[in-house]
């Protein structure tokens, strides 16, 4: 019996391949926006993490805002109590970035998506815009909510200016879009929601308490580099900060493309 | 078509996929059998650019499937069809492929209508059974109208009527011109479906022949003859062993089992003789025993580990085994 193929016989392509069927959408990464964009907002999960976000700014705020005013600090902008909230909103974020991400993983779905989408840096560029975008909305809509929560809960002990506000509802949206950004990176270096929430728990909340919980400048300057330091320099008006607002956006987005480049490197050289 | 050039896989010391070469032509069915382990799921999976090979390359109408601008719409793959999202609908699963590939989203429906999955279509795609979604997987394959059909394992899970529905979907295919590529450990379903076949063996190639070719190289031609007469019975044996390569067994019931002839040169001889024959059939080998012996051969002239056989009789179920 033949045992082996005869390699002479190797006939050329007879068909091309149609791969312009030349109607619908366009594919490419439109198409996989298109995708990513349809996945996200299929599952319940996404909605769950949008209003788990907008019910933790409406008690954080409503809680800043009641200290400040029993405590009677100094007057200060209204949205630095949204911009607080960051600290424990920006996992509403994570979350749902994670999620995105390690539940195709975890259903096997991954591999449908990379036969659809099978240049690695679109796939992902699409998750992170898709994320990205989310983020930004869901940002600005959080600080808008929070910072009209918190002028009620203050009292009169806040100070408003349509000018500064915009610019801090703006700032935080783009804060927690560069925090999603950042997720999807993590998430596709590390394939696990435990594995990439630790990471990020750790980058976004513990590292900094630490150093901040110990004290002095060295360990204050590091925190100023981390990403939630500097985002929070970003977001807060009135306190003094190191640098401009500029390079607190540019040292954010530094993790978020360090992270993106990782998770790129992880997804390409691994296999699926 | 595809083209598999040297592909090879090394998971750390473990070679799972060696040196695969040949080709899968358009307008047949070709079938890809293995062991459990011999790298089917493997090689397919390099061929669909989701595993990096470590060596050699698969090409489909000469292009990697990373340089496939609209891949759907140039191959259709079904994997592991419970690969779904569960709380994702059928439909939306199939909506977010569609748009990635420009495919219009009146398509998806089209294809879950082919596929008998209209009703459930709206439903969370946890809530199908292992057929449902075999299904989905299949409409997933044929969103992009492709000219080649990857699928791994297509019947698993399928009933009855979903196994001849494969059949007929992968032959239909075929018949269009399309290339069809397709893995079971399902023997009989597929010596009904292919036209040719691909076998592998702990990531090796150990056959790639057309169905016919297979079936008739793996044993020789042998027939059975039932002869009432027990002297005429005696006579024809005695005429039929004189041959060089054939045997002959006689049943206690007097019928005789014969390697090495066909029943057409049985029953010339029969003639020839003035034997009268009650009985006399060609012994139809069935893709499972050809392949068994195929692979039992193959496992003695390759590493010849005991372990090989074990595995390679592990991936047949045995009820049945005799034609």
């Amino acid at each position: 019996m033949t045992i082996l193929t005869t390699p002479g016989e190797r006939a050329n392509p007879a068909r091309t391949v149609p791969d312009t069927p030349g109607r619908g959408t366009p594919g490419g990464l439109a198409g996989a926006i298109a995708s990513e964009w349809t996945k996200l907002f299929s599952v319940r999960a996404s909605y769950l993490c949008l209003l788990a976000g907008l019910a933790i700014t409406g008690v954080f705020t409503y809680y800043y805002a009641s200290i400040a005013r029993i405590n009677e600090h100094p007057v200060q902008p209204v949205g630095n109590a949204a911009a607080s909230s960051a600290v424990l909103v920006q996992f509403a974020v994570v979350v749902l970035a994670t999620v995105a991400v390690t539940s195709e993983y975890s259903t096997g779905s991954v591999r449908v998506s990379l036969l659809s989408v099978p240049r690695r840096h679109v796939i992902q560029a699409a998750k992170a815009l898709v994320a990205a975008v989310v983020a930004f909305v869901a940002g600005t809509t959080f600080a808008v909510v929070g910072t009209a929560v918190a002028w009620v809960a203050f009292d009169g002990r806040a100070s408003f200016e349509a000018g500064p506000s915009l610019l801090q509802v703006l700032a935080i949206g783009l804060y927690q879009a560069l925090v999603a950004v950042l997720t999807v990176g993590v998430a596709f270096a590390t394939r696990h929601p435990a594995g990439a929430l630790s990471v990020l728990v750790t980058l976004l909340w513990a590292l900094p308490s630490v150093l901040l919980g110990l004290g002095g400048p060295a360990l204050a300057d590091v925190n100023d580099h981390l990403p939630h330091g500097s985002g929070d320099h970003l977001m807060r008006l009135g306190a003094e900060a190191p640098y401009t607002p500029a390079t607190a956006v540019l040292i954010v987005a530094a993790w978020a493309a360090t992270a993106h480049l990782i998770g790129l490197c992880v997804l390409r050289r691994r296999d699926a | 078509m595809i083209t598999l050039e040297g592909l090879t896989k090394r998971y750390g010391g473990t070679l799972a996929v060696d040196e695969l070469t040949f080709d899968v032509q358009a307008g047949r069915v070709t079938g890809f059998l293995g062991p459990n382990g011999a790298g089917k799921s493997t090689t397919m999976r390099m061929i669909l650019g989701l595993d990096h090979p470590t060596r050699g390359r698969a090409l489909i109408a000469g292009r990697p499937y990373a340089d496939l601008r609209r891949p759907l719409c140039a191959v259709g793959a079904m994997l592991d069809a419970r690969a779904v999202h569960p709380a994702r609908s059928g439909r939306t699963h199939l909506v977010a492929q569609a748009r990635a590939n420009g495919i219009p989203v009146r398509r998806v429906d089209e294809v879950l209508e082919r596929v008998g999955l209209a009703k459930a279509a709206r439903r969370p795609a946890g809530t199908y059974s292992l057929g449902m979604s075999g299904r989905l997987g299949v409409a997933g394959a044929l969103l992009g109208d492709p000219p080649v059909l990857v699928l791994d394992e297509p019947v698993n899970g399928l009933d009855p009527d979903g196994v001849r529905w494969i059949r007929r979907l992968v032959r239909d295919q075929a018949a269009e011109g399309r290339t069809v590529f397709l893995s079971s450990h399902l023997m009989s379903e597929m010596q009904l479906t292919a036209d040719h076949l691909v076998v592998i063996g702990r990531g090796r190639l150990l056959s790639d022949t057309s169905m016919t070719d297979f079936l008739a190289a793996a044993s020789p031609a042998s027939a059975r003859a039932v002869v009432p007469d027990p002297e005429e019975r005696a006579a024809l044996v005695r005429r039929l062993v004189t041959a060089e390569g054939v045997s002959v067994e006689t049943s206690p019931s007097g019928e005789l089992t014969v390697e090495g002839r066909t029943a057409a040169e049985i029953g010339d001889l029969a003639h020839h003789c003035r034997v009268r024959l009650h009985r006399l059939s060609d012994v139809r080998v069935s893709l499972e025993q050809a392949y068994m012996d195929l692979t039992a051969r193959s496992v003695e002239y390759t590493t010849g580990g005991s372990g090989a056989d074990t595995t390679a009789a592990a991936a047949v179920p045995n009820e049945g085994a005799r034609p």
